[in-house]
């Protein structure tokens, strides 16, 4: 019956999204093939190794300007790499099979270290800070490693003099080309993706991610196990082709180095930081000669004045400017892209006569201050519990304690008959519940379509290599698109809508996951009278048709009133009343609670349920 | 045996001075000041200008400050303050800054290793054995960085709104509080002790366009453990520094040498709040 209403059309990238990408690729490597030929042997030596840097460039772009995780340590990966193929080659001699056993062991050594960065560094609750500190550290222990080493690692001269491929100049030009233009076009076609957008919202709200069922700790681990393996094949190619390794191409000043080069590129873009790498390091390779001091002081200035004054560096600035000077292009048409009614899954829980959430002697202290103090209520399928009481009653805590397994100190919580053990967010999410932060939570550069998909993400994994022209999003989702109109803009982007638009959104999110709790805090904050009778109807369908639990923190009594079903009134952390919406609206104690009056009131009735 | 404990306690005393301008620019602004190596190495130079001047050794002290502090107020104004909002562009920014800085001081002085003369000649005697004088002398500062911060916090106004500013910033603008001012004096305090730092740094080490590199991860890793507090910066730096020496004294100084860097990682993965409030 849904079916045919929910087709909408909407803006997307071509479903072909590849073609694109994979042409510009076969051009770049025309133009390699035709430069290695052309070009002056001085410049072709340096942008060899530039192509390298590049590679690496780009897998500081992807965790850095992509996902928010600024390391200085991707130069660790690279100088494993290098010196896997430096010491086998010194030491064992070199053949095809011991190239081949040396970028093994490259490759494997940068991600098994990769994987000890990725458990220190991600972990629910880390700071960015403390991962950025992680990366830090990797190549300073991995210098001195190297410098401890002696003769076996060459110590701070490096290793040098050993054999390497026999090939010409040209061919390791087209050898490290061919690899940069393979990983960019890769890169380019997954962060366009479905799956690729995953990484923006990561950056601009983790926190969200994770209340999305998104175990983010875990995506940033294995992106980081990726960028490792790729720095250490460049790595393997630069000992191969120079002949030569030292300490500093593993080192923190490297590691810094390919920050500036994405910085002053354009963090978050592709060819920023390519162009940057290359830029920058064949400039040097002209210019510090001449200039000794000067070049790296200048750079040193562009720097500080990309990161102060244009933050995305200067990709976009090239990009606006371009768009000006050429001749304006109609853009692609549109394809297409529905909305589609996912499949109800089969949960199994509508018709468990068990409550949906059950709470027991929950309890939550910071120190000697009970915040929380011994609280059990059931909620069943169906019902819309409203939690209300004055200002710091424990509202917001109490629902961090039911959607974060690691919040409370004391008590079970069991969501659909299970318990929560100490689960992070992203697994309680997994057993039905969604939660609607205090104030809109959306990811500002995504565009609503975008929002929807990452909401789906742990239900209908994306594609990590196109863009899909259909998003099936549960019926209670649509609902929400629709009433708030939503479902007309899917291409705009989250930072321009409006307070209200941004709240029926999240809503949308969080009932795109399919749940049968949701947990709603302060929903109508800062609503119009009008979007606020609007999601009150919401909030009543919800629980009527879709047969959902609601679980309801508000202040506003009136809007309480019209739409629980149930009524539970949390005073100084404490349960003081539990009961139906006229006996609790009406009551003596509610009011003597609104008002600020004694306690005494409060601690009398106590239990009265 | 002796000699031991001296080595941890003046490590423990040079980390102190080390770090101390860095944890009040992390404390109150809650951003590392990753320039922090440059306003080691201008005090260093202070040191090698003052020398230049055929002033004594000492004069360096206050010049140091005094640069320190009037660079501090260029960068607080230019870089750091538009940064506030980007913690992580802000150490980027101020790495960067010591790029510049760096690069400056090569074109100025050229590239090559200074030498200062020590201040303080020789060794003390010390139950039978023999101890640098200049590092006990160093013992005596770090109490006296110690406690010049300590009654600047606690004994001022300044030091009222600061802790003002550390407890609850929005709180703080509500009551009137200037906390750009604060930031901004901070700042310049944080700087010109760095320098002041570096400057004292000079008769053990030599002086060149880079010395203040080495020194950042450190300090950065002793801060990052201790929060805000002085307190917890010293026990951090008794407890850290000391692990320093007894590695490089019984296993190997390059083990020595990423003792602090390690063992401040891995401690703030177990416990993220590191040395405060323990």
């Amino acid at each position: 019956m849904a079916d045919s209403a929910s087709t909408l059309r909407l803006r997307a990238a071509a479903a072909s999204s590849w073609k694109g990408p994979v042409l510009v690729g076969i051009v770049a490597l025309a133009v390699l093939a035709v430069c290695s030929v052309a070009l002056p042997t001085f410049l072709v030596n340096n942008l060899i190794r530039a192509f390298l840097y590049a590679a690496v460039a780009l897998t500081v772009d992807l965790l850095w300007g992509y996902t928010g995780i600024l390391t200085f340590g991707q130069s660790a990966f690279f100088g494993i790499g290098a010196y896997a193929a430096g010491l086998i080659f010194t030491h064992a001699g070199f053949s095809l099979p011991l190239a081949a056993a040396a970028l093994a062991a490259g490759i494997g050594v940068a991600w098994v270290v990769s994987r000890a960065v990725g458990w220190l560094a991600f972990y629910h609750g880390a700071s960015p800070l403390y991962a950025s500190v992680v990366t830090l550290v990797l190549p300073i222990v991995l210098v001195q490693g190297i410098y401890s080493g002696g003769e076996f690692t060459g110590s701070s001269s490096g290793l040098s003099g050993f054999d390497s491929f026999d090939i010409p100049l040209e061919a390791w030009f087209f050898i490290a080309g061919a690899l940069l233009v393979l990983l960019a076009v890769t890169a380019w076609m997954f962060v366009r993706s479905d799956a690729g957008r995953l990484l923006v919202a990561i950056r601009e709200n983790e926190a969200r991610c994770e209340y999305l069922g998104i175990d983010v700790s875990r995506y940033k681990a294995r992106l980081m196990d990726t960028c490792a393996v790729i720095a250490a094949f460049a790595g393997f190619l630069f000992a191969c082709v120079q002949m030569v390794v030292a300490p500093e191409y593993a080192g923190f000043v490297f590691g810094t180095e390919l920050v500036i080069w994405v910085a002053l590129g354009g963090r978050g873009s592709l060819i920023g930081p390519i162009v940057g790498a290359i830029s920058i390091d064949v400039g040097s390779a002209y210019l510090s000669g001449n200039l000794p001091y000067i070049w790296t002081l200048l750079v040193g200035v562009a720097f500080v004045t990309v990161i102060v004054a244009m933050p995305r560096g200067l990709a976009p600035l090239v990009a606006a400017a371009a768009r000006q000077a050429l001749p304006r292009r109609r853009r692609a048409a549109p394809v297409p892209v529905s909305f589609a009614v996912a499949q109800p899954r089969d949960g199994g829980g509508a018709g468990n006569a068990g409550p949906a959430l059950s709470v027991r002697d929950v309890r939550k202290h910071f120190g000697s201050l009970k915040v929380l103090d011994g609280i059990s209520f059931d909620a069943h399928a169906g019902e819309l519990l409203s939690i209300i009481g004055p200002n710091g009653a424990g509202k917001s805590t109490l629902m961090r304690c039911i959607a974060d397994g690691a919040e409370r100190s004391g008590g079970t919580v069991e969501i659909g008959g299970k318990g929560i053990r100490t689960l992070a967010p992203y697994d309680c999410v997994a057993l039905g519940i969604g939660r609607k932060f205090q104030t809109a939570t959306v990811f500002e550069s995504l565009s609503v379509a975008e929002a929807l998909r990452i909401a789906r993400y742990r239900i209908a994994p994306p594609s990590r290599w196109k863009r899909e022209t259909t998003l099936e999003l549960p019926q209670p989702a649509l609902d929400v698109l629709r009433l708030t109109g939503l479902d007309r803009i899917p291409e705009r982007e989250c930072r321009y809508l409006s307070h209200g638009q941004k709240q029926a959104l999240e809503l949308a999110m969080v009932l795109a996951l399919e749940p049968r709790t949701v947990l709603l805090d302060e929903p109508t904050a800062g609503l119009t009278k009008q979007e606020r009778t609007q999601i009150g109807d919401i909030f009543v369908t919800l629980t009527s048709r879709y047969r959902m639990c609601l679980l309801l923190v508000e202040h506003d009594l009136e809007f309480v009133q019209q739409i629980s079903s149930r009524i539970v009134v949390l005073h100084q952390g404490r349960i003081v009343m539990d009961g139906g919406v006229d006996e609790v609206v009406n009551s003596e104690l509610v009011r003597a609670v609104y008002a600020g009056e004694t306690h005494a009131a409060a601690n009398h009735t106590e239990g009265d349920a | 045996m002796l000699n031991l404990g001296l080595d941890v306690v003046t490590t423990a005393a040079i980390l102190f001075i080390v770090s101390a301008g860095l944890l009040m620019v992390f404390g109150v602004m809650k951003i590392i000041n990753f320039s922090h190596g440059a306003f080691l190495t201008t005090g260093g130079y202070a040191s090698v200008i003052v020398a230049h001047a055929g002033l004594s050794w000492w004069w360096s002290v206050p010049c140091a400050l005094a640069i320190g502090f009037l660079l501090g107020m260029a960068v607080e104004r230019f870089i750091v303050r538009p940064l506030y909002a980007r913690p992580l562009d802000a150490i980027l920014a101020t790495w960067g800054l010591g790029i510049i800085v760096g690069q400056i001081i090569t074109l100025m002085f050229g590239r090559g290793v200074q030498m200062v003369a020590s201040p303080v000649d020789g060794a003390i005697q010390l139950a039978g054995g023999q101890y640098s004088a200049y590092r006990l002398i160093l013992v005596a500062v770090a109490l006296l960085v110690a406690l010049a911060l300590g009654w600047l916090l606690n004994g001022t106004r300044l030091g009222l709104q600061t802790r003002a500013v550390i407890m609850n910033e929005a709180l703080a603008r509500g009551l009137g509080i200037s906390s750009s001012r604060v930031r901004f004096m901070t700042f310049c305090i944080g700087a010109a002790l760095a320098s002041a730092a570096g400057c004292l740094i000079t008769p053990l080490a030599s002086v060149d366009p880079n010395m203040g590199v080495p020194w950042i991860v450190g300090a950065f890793m002793l801060v990052l453990v201790s929060g805000s507090s002085l307190v917890s910066l010293a026990v951090a730096s008794l407890v850290l520094g000391g692990a320093q020496v007894l590695v490089s004294t019984f296993v190997n100084p390059v083990l020595g040498g990423l003792t602090i860097a390690v063992l401040a990682a891995l401690l703030l993965r177990i416990r993220p709040e590191g040395f405060a409030r323990g």
